[in-house]
């Protein structure tokens, strides 16, 4: 294995764009990353799609085909990748080990999404019996995805004494560092009035403190040492760079499943905590080391507990962390600088590129507007159906 | 035209009424885990042989979490009369934590640890008349208050 550094990285903002196909919202993302790296298409070794079954990709999920086909018929592998909202991060790591074997010396990631209106539909062919598990979430009691979230959230409230005004300012928060990045969708500041006033929509989940849905793309472009230093300016390697899967045993209530077996000793979110420690591992860094964290905030309860969960500190100890200042930007453990998923609205598989991106801007000192200051090393996690979880860790 | 007969939401989840009624799951035999809804194979990494048979689960537990849904779900969920209710994930003694509709009380006295029981009540009328039901925890009724 060789080491991987970032050459570029591109983004198109976060928003509802009713007129622009999934397929231009990936061109622009990726047409951004490469003019960053100070590359054409036609230097590109390789192309990684995280596959959406929403929008584009022929229906199969190859999104990276036809990004090639309409833009660059250059022969490369296109390479296509599932992950449910961890597509992104799993897109990024099969980018970082075409590179890392010597197989590829420049591939690009790429995750680009259209969200439609409403509940997502289920996908065709699937089994209505007690075979599928999101079948049996709707028909036996309706249990929508705040619903999960929101029994975790009242069972910290219970064991941790977590307040409503608590959640309310870690939604603030997020609301307040989106006020500084364009790429964001919601750059309003709110008060934790304003969101305990925002519609109950499950208990005790606000409206203001789950995410919304959004159209996105986001795409990085990785390389060899060689093309890193090709490149010239800092060079900023990719760390740690990890994909795992759920834990026999795991606590967490996870999405669609209407049961957990729960078993003493296996990490709650697993999939992602196995991630975020492989990829420390690799990186040969520690919690300490982590000067900012891009995580998946589907809701405020997230901002409270994976970085519990990653050992950034104590477990209870979010919400003395967030009154104290210390997740903010300028504070010691900075939490989702962009504004996170609340103040962007997921845009589910293009959602674990762009926090990636996001580390790239951070760590170069171009996160106008946001910036963390000196940031040297950050780290992302995304979690997706299927027990997926993925962590990157960027430094300088 | 309404008739007697009773449908589950699903084949193969539970069985029986009231206080007969339980959820159908798998236990293993080899090293005693257990799950809910029946499954193709123990999921146990450590465990080898993953021999399984049917189970009919503990009707009691307790609460482990609760939430109040204030908006309707999508369609595949239906109920008469729709209003917002309470669901929940209560704790097994098998080590399963179930999620399922919480009925029997007003959701302002729901609490964490409360004992629960399960039970089958109906969510809606099909096409045909048939009472489509569904499995559902309520508040254990203790000896104490039966006396």
């Amino acid at each position: 294995m060789r080491p991987v550094y970032v050459l570029g990285a591109g983004a198109h903002p976060w928003g509802k764009f009713p007129n622009k196909p999934q397929l231009q919202l990936a061109l622009d993302a990726l047409g951004g990353a490469l003019r960053d790296a100070g590359l054409a298409w036609r230097d590109l070794q390789g192309l990684v799609a995280a596959s959406s079954r929403l929008e584009g990709g022929m229906g199969w999920g190859l999104h990276a085909n036809e990004i090639l086909q309409a833009v660059a018929e250059n022969g490369i592998p296109a390479s296509n990748v599932g992950g449910g909202c961890a597509a992104g991060g799993i897109a990024v790591q099969s980018a970082y080990s075409m590179i890392a074997s010597g197989q590829c010396d420049i591939v690009a990631a790429v995750g680009a999404e259209r969200m439609p209106k409403g509940f997502i539909p289920r996908p065709p062919g699937s089994a209505s019996d007690i075979t599928d598990n999101d079948y049996l979430r709707w028909v036996t009691m309706g249990a929508t995805n705040p619903a999960y979230w929101a029994m975790e959230t009242r069972r910290r409230m219970h064991e941790h004494g977590t307040t409503a005004e608590t959640l309310a300012q870690a939604s603030v928060l997020m609301h307040r560092n989106a006020m500084g990045n364009p790429l964001a969708r919601y750059r309003k500041a709110c008060s934790v009035a304003d969101v305990l006033a925002s519609p109950m929509v499950s208990d005790p989940l606000h409206l203001l403190e789950i995410c919304a849905v959004s159209d996105g793309a986001a795409a990085i472009v990785l390389g060899s040492e060689a093309q890193a230093r090709q490149r010239g300016g800092q060079l900023m390697e990719v760390a740690g760079c990890a994909i795992a899967t759920g834990q026999f045993g795991d606590p967490s209530l996870r999405i669609p499943n209407v049961s957990s077996a729960v078993h003493t000793g296996t990490p709650h979110t697993s999939e992602v905590v196995g991630a975020v420690r492989r990829a420390m591992a690799m990186a040969g860094v520690g919690p300490q080391d982590i000067d900012l964290l891009e995580m998946a905030d589907n809701t405020a309860w997230h901002l409270l507990a994976w970085p519990e969960l990653f050992g950034l500190y104590e477990v209870g100890q979010s919400d003395w962390m967030l009154a104290q200042g210390e997740l903010d930007i300028d504070g010691r453990c900075p939490i989702n600088p962009s504004g996170g998923f609340l103040s962007f609205g997921e845009a589910t598989t293009a959602q674990g590129v762009l926090q990636v991106c996001e580390l790239v801007w951070q760590l170069r000192g171009q996160a106008q507007g946001h910036q963390v200051p000196g940031a040297r090393l950050g780290m992302s996690a995304v979690l997706g159906l299927g027990a997926n979880g993925a962590s990157v860790i960027l430094k300088t | 035209m309404h008739t007697d007969e009773l449908l589950p939401v699903a084949a193969g989840l539970f069985e029986g009424t009231g206080s007969a009624a339980r959820l159908i799951g798998t236990r293993c035999t080899s090293c005693g885990s257990h799950y809910f809804p029946k499954s193709l194979s123990c999921r146990n990494p450590q465990c080898l042989e993953k021999a399984i048979q049917d189970v009919r689960l503990s009707r009691e537990g307790t609460l482990y979490s609760y939430t109040v849904q204030h908006y309707q779900p999508p369609a595949l969920f239906r109920m008469a009369d729709w209003a917002p209710y309470a669901i929940g994930s209560v704790e097994l003694p098998e080590g399963l934590r179930v999620m399922g509709m919480l009925t029997g009380c007003d959701p302002t006295s729901l609490q964490i640890g409360m004992a629960l029981e399960l039970t089958v009540e109906t969510l809606y009328r099909d096409a045909q008349g048939q009472a489509v039901q569904t499995y559902k925890f309520q508040p254990r009724v203790t000896q104490e208050q039966t006396a």
